[in-house]
């Protein structure tokens, strides 16, 4: 079984741990086997130390980085915000000035950052590592005829230069969408598929801004998919899409009911059989009538069955 | 004992403002063998020159130095004026204080007067050595090679022949035309861009002085200006053209399609066809890529018989044929054949291209509805897919709104960092020509900034402008696909600074121009160098465009760089000129700045002659043995054979072994070595 | 405005020192504006028009903006930018600029102190929500893990963001 340093950012572990739960169900029987990185910190996120200091930002990172050198292993994040702080960080340290004196640092706590470890992000991982077919192998359930919009979210887009793995158009992604399709659900096109949802710095420093964004991501998504739920592969997305729909409609802004959001090892994990309880807990939204969808008999593939 | 004058130059401030030029003749004077050393503001002036010449005249100098700029552009002038007063002109020799020192060492004064200091010494050493040299001769071959059929090759060959030179114009595509075949109108006027072509394109063909030979490629050129022998490959078009009379039989019955390269591919045509209606000659091809031996006629097979009638079985192009034109049975060989001509000079005028729409992954290539500005130009002209009507590829609808951006591919680092410099104006004027014809479409063009340089051309803008034609000023960002092929723009209003989405029918990217790729190939055959953004590069930005480094070959049109029409027809009969001059004086001069091998030395090892870049070695014999010999004419004087000799039979004139020694000598002893 | 070559010397050299070292690349075509969510919502100093204050020399004029802290570090302006400026770092590096003057919204020093005192960011206790969904109650995160939390106090003490006085 491949190995992989299982870097779990904020969020998932402490907001929504039926995600990490739903990554650690549905790796191993992949073939991917998750390997803690005991102490691992915040990415740190953009709103943090990126935001006052470049070195120190590259220092957190790199402890980070260095808790799977340690054990010879590459990283897999969940959060793509993580994903994209810890290779940019990666891409700085290329930079052999940046380097010392960020070592400089790091030598304080004993740690030395060598860039010996790859960032991936765990679709990268279900995707190239894992591969459709052995996803196909793993369902239980056969999600024909269920309608998913997806999400990529911005940071494993852009900036494609610092990124191991990189959509071959990052303006046409197409990663997520084949992960959903391994499912035998189908992935309609919709006109805002790159556009921002508006997390992150823009939420906490402007509320409505952010809202404003979100709304015509949905409305798209809405209009031009009439998608059963939506699947990101972002952490933060999700708890926008999850948080900011029931706003929306609550207002009165949008004249349909909130769409299901899911992460997309939530999805995959209630494909194969997991248990909701455990690795689709955690919503605003009610999810249980589309888990049921989901999970219904007559979606059991046979020769798993 | 030479008698060296060095003429220390101010260069107005060019030298004088970092340099001690004092400093520097007091100095010079101090050197072994000066006698006169002087200063002056302007050497290159009438003045300055006259100092030099009066010194030679008065018998005090015989050897020259001037410490000035570079020999590049100023050797030339001071050697014509030491001849005239009397003096063997490669008793010259040139210290660039400027370039190697006043100008790079700016910010240290003293440095670079220290440095001027040596590179005088280096000349003066090196001038205490120089020994007259004579110029030699040799008779020119009075014809020349245009290569590149677009509307620059073509102004090249009608000017060459008029002034009663033998013209080779060789093109590579069926017709001659270029890119200029392919447009609808042109900026500034308006006027049909076949209307004012054609009858250029006929006059060409027909011209008792040209021989034009499309579908044909230069294989190898050797030799040398005035005298180069070249290789032409007629690629096998697999239709007789003694007999095809231009019918488009053959291209009506043939089945096989491909994309029409002339239509930009936005149609398609057969794989036997020919090239446009208005195509100079109008010849049938086969394109073998595409042709798929109907009837199992594949060139050279004999045809099978039908069974009953036993009639033998052909192709439909073979049948179509009323001229008989087509024998597939004919072993003809895929390779064509080579047509070998001898030239005096050669014009290199094979344009460009436009960049494909799928570089640009944020501009949604995949839609149909994104095109680039040379598809709408086919799909404006009356010959072109649509017949001329505005018509959006994935539909045959009319767009209600049309999109223009600018910039695609050019200052753009990822790609290409120069201006492509006429995208600006043909945007402006497939704009105007739309919203004359469709006053109800909404046009929305976006610049980085509108570039409109050009005589008449600000006003086609401003024009443009009053016609209703909206502007912004902003690069677009993307392009996102929306339901019925329609694209959302996101743009950007630098004004407002506010960005801009809406939803639109048509893009059209105004895409880099960049070389063909084939340019490089063709460059290794002829010699041609690049220039930072890839063009072929000319002999000087300003005072040598039209020239290259190899004397003989010229430049013209866009793949020197990109340029308008006026600009390529003026370039291109500059280019013609130029080319002209070795021609109509009947005999080119050979420096004698050449390698010689001195017989005696030479082993017969024969090192040298794989070395030569120029091909210009060979081995003779020589009383009896083998040696190596030296084609004066195709020598260039580079030295690789001279250093590379094991026996030091190689001399290079005018860079003599004791003349190098002496300048390495003055180098390296701060400029103090006074012996040899 | 006054054109003042000291201002905008200064403005330049302070957005380089903090990491935007771009910023002299930016030509002010427009693309990256294009693109942002951030001007699209109607932050009105992001990508250019940010560069384009920040070349008039008006770096203290515009240090109370907020727009910098709508920022989604999306980089897709990065992306489309045709001259390598990286917008993105510009926008940053004036962040870090205001940062260190203190120019900062409070809501901000919230996720600065969880950083410092747990390694989150974000930070809310999980035993509960980790309970319910079947993991052990304590991540293996350094939210309970007092090694690596002094260890990212010793990596924040040791730079500027130790001196700002937040901790
Ligand atoms: C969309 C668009 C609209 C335009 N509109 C206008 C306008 O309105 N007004 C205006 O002034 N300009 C316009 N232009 C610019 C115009 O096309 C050029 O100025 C002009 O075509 C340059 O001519 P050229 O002979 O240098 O190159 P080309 O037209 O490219 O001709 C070069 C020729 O050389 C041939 N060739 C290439 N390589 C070889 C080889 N190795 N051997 C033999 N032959 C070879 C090619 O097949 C071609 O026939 C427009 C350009 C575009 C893209
Ligand atoms: S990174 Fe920031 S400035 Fe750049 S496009 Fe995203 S939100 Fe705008
Ligand atoms: S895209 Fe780049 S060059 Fe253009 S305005 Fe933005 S930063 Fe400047």
């Amino acid at each position: 079984m491949e190995k992989i340093g299982l870097y779990l950012g904020c969020n998932i572990p402490l907001k929504a741990p039926d995600i990490e739960q739903s990554i650690r169900q549905i790796l191993p029987p992949l073939g991917v086997e998750p390997v803690d990185l005991e102490g691992a910190a915040c990415c740190p996120a953009w709103g943090t130390a990126p935001s006052f200091d470049l070195d120190t930002w590259c220092a957190v990172s790199s402890r980070n980085i260095t808790l799977a050198e340690e054990q010879g292993l590459d990283i897999m994040t969940g959060c793509n915000s993580c994903f994209g702080v810890l290779s940019e960080a990666k891409h700085f340290m290329e930079d052999g000035e940046r380097r010392r004196t960020v070592n400089q640092k790091l030598a304080k706590i004993n740690r030395s950052f060598e860039g010996t470890s790859d960032i991936y992000h765990i679709a990268h991982v279900l995707h190239k590592k894992v591969g459709m077919e052995k996803i196909r192998e793993g369902l239980k359930f056969d999600l024909g005829g269920l309608k998913i919009a997806v999400q990529t979210g911005c940071h494993s887009l852009w900036p494609s230069d610092v990124y191991a793995v990189k959509e071959e158009n990052p303006y046409q992604p197409t990663i997520l969408k084949d992960l959903c399709e391994a499912t035998g659900a189908e992935v309609p096109h919709y006109s805002r598929l790159g556009a921002c949802c508006g997390m992150g710095g823009m939420r906490s420093t402007d509320m409505e801004k952010s809202l404003k964004l979100f709304k015509e991501k949905l409305v798209s998504i809405k209009e031009e998919t009439d998608a059963d739920m939506i699947v990101t592969t972002c952490s933060s997305c999700f708890l926008q899409f999850d948080m900011s729909q029931p706003i929306l409609r609550e207002r009165g802004e949008i004249d349909f009911e909130p769409l299901p959001t899911f992460y997309y090892t939530q999805l995959l994990a209630l494909a194969m059989g997991c248990d909701p309880s455990q690795v689709a807990a955690l919503s605003q939204i009610d999810r249980s009538a589309i888990i049921a969808r989901i999970q219904d008999e007559q979606r059991l593939i046979k020769e798993v069955a | 004992m030479a008698k060296v004058g060095v003429y220390v130059c101010h260069c107005g401030s060019n030298i004088a403002g970092v340099i001690d030029v004092s400093a520097v003749r007091d100095y010079a004077e101090t050197l072994p063998d000066v006698v006169i050393a002087r200063k002056d503001l302007f050497m290159c002036s009438d003045s300055g020159q006259e100092m030099v010449k009066q010194d030679v005249r008065d018998g005090l100098v015989d050897r020259v130095v001037v410490a000035a700029c570079t020999p590049r552009t100023h050797e030339p002038i001071f050697r014509a004026a030491i001849e005239k007063a009397g003096l063997n002109k490669y008793l010259f020799e040139m210290a660039n204080i400027r370039d190697q020192a006043s100008w790079v060492h700016g910010h240290d004064h003293e440095g670079a007067t220290e440095k001027a200091k040596l590179v005088v010494a280096s000349a003066v050493g090196k001038a205490r050595h120089l020994e007259p040299l004579e110029d030699k001769f040799v008779d020119v071959t009075d014809a020349a090679l245009v290569i590149g059929g677009g509307i620059g090759g073509i102004s090249a060959a009608l000017e060459l022949a008029n002034m009663g030179h033998k013209t080779f114009l060789v093109e590579k595509t069926p017709s001659i035309g270029g890119v200029m075949a392919q447009l609808d109108k042109t900026f500034p006027t308006n006027d049909c861009s076949a209307c004012i072509l054609t009858p250029m394109m006929v006059d060409a063909y027909n011209h008792p002085n040209i021989e034009t030979l499309t579908y044909s490629e230069v294989d190898d050129v050797s030799g040398y200006i005035g005298n180069f022998s070249v290789k032409i490959r007629r690629k096998q078009a697999y239709v007789d053209w003694d007999k095809c009379t231009g019918c488009g039989d053959c291209a009506a019955k043939c089945p096989a399609k491909t994309p029409d390269e002339f239509n930009a591919g936005l149609s398609d045509r057969r794989a036997a066809f020919i090239m446009f209606p208005q195509a100079v000659p109008k010849k049938a091809v086969i394109d073998m890529d595409a042709c798929i031996n109907c009837g199992g006629r594949e060139i050279g097979s004999e045809p099978k018989l039908n069974k009953k009638t036993g009639a033998p079985i052909l192709a439909p192009c073979e049948k179509a044929c009323p001229a008989d034109a087509i024998n597939r049975s004919l072993p003809l060989d895929p390779g064509g054949r080579i047509k070998e001509v001898e030239v005096g000079s050669i014009v290199v005028a094979t344009g460009y291209q436009v960049m494909d729409k799928g570089w640009f992954k944020e501009m949604a290539p995949d839609s149909p509805n994104v095109i680039t500005a040379l598809q709408l130009e086919r799909i404006i002209s009356a010959t072109g897919p649509t017949e001329g009507k505005l018509l959006r590829p994935s539909d045959n609808q009319k767009p209600k709104t049309i999109t223009f951006v600018s910039c695609m591919g050019s200052r753009d680092a990822n790609f290409h960092t120069y201006c492509s410099r006429f995208c600006c104006m043909y945007m402006i004027k497939q704009a105007r020509l739309l919203k004359e014809k469709y006053p109800e479409l909404v046009i929305n063009m976006h610049f980085i900034d509108v570039r409109t340089a050009g005589k008449d051309y600000d006003e086609y803008y401003t024009g443009a402008r009053r016609m209703g034609i909206n502007f912004f000023k902003g690069k677009v960002g993307g392009l996102e696909m929306l339901p019925e092929d329609k694209l959302r723009v996101l743009a950007y209003d630098m004004e407002s600074a506010e960005s801009i989405e809406y939803a639109s029918d048509l893009v059209v990217l105004a895409t880099a121009v960049e070389l063909p790729e084939d340019a490089q190939g063709l460059a290794q055959k002829l010699g041609l160098q690049f220039c930072g953004s890839n063009f072929f590069r000319e002999l000087h930005p300003k005072l040598g465009p039209v020239e290259t480094s190899t004397e003989g070959l010229f430049l013209a049109g866009c793949c020197q760089g990109p340029k308008d029409i006026p600009d390529t027809v003026s370039q291109a009969k500059g280019a013609a000129a130029a080319a002209a001059v070795p021609l109509a004086q009947g005999r080119v001069k050979i420096e004698p700045i050449i390698s010689e091998i001195i017989p005696e030395n030479c082993s017969g090892c024969g090192i040298c002659v794989p070395l030569c870049p120029y091909d210009a070695i060979a081995m003779s014999e020589w009383a009896g043995t083998a040696r190596a010999a030296i084609e004066m004419s195709a020598c260039k004087g580079c030295g690789v054979c001279t250093s590379a000799c094991p026996s030091g039979a190689i001399v290079l004139h005018g860079y003599e072994e004791d003349q190098i020694f002496a300048q390495i000598a003055a180098l390296t002893s701060g400029g103090r070595n006074h012996a040899g | 405005m006054l054109v003042e070559q000291k201002k905008i010397d200064e403005a330049v050299a302070t957005i380089i020192g903090f990491g935007g070292t771009g910023i002299l690349n930016c030509v002010q075509c427009g693309a990256c504006s294009a693109v942002c969510p951030g001007v699209k919502a109607g932050f009105p100093l992001l990508c250019r028009n940010l560069i384009r204050s920040l070349l008039n020399g008006q770096l203290e004029e515009i240090i109370e903006d907020s727009s910098s802290w709508g920022c989604q570090a999306c980089n897709r302006c990065t992306e489309v930018c045709p001259q390598g400026v990286r917008p993105q770092e510009v926008v940053f590096a004036f962040r870090r600029y205001q940062a260190n003057e203190l120019a900062f919204s409070t809501s901000a020093v919230t996720s600065q102190m969880n950083l410092y005192e747990t390694g989150h960011a974000v930070f809310t206790d999980p035993k509960e929500l980790r309970r319910q969904v079947g993991l052990p109650e304590v991540p293996p995160t350094s939210a309970f893990n007092k090694q690596a939390q002094e260890e990212i106090q010793a990596l924040i003490d040791n730079g500027p963001m130790g001196e700002l006085g937040l901790f």
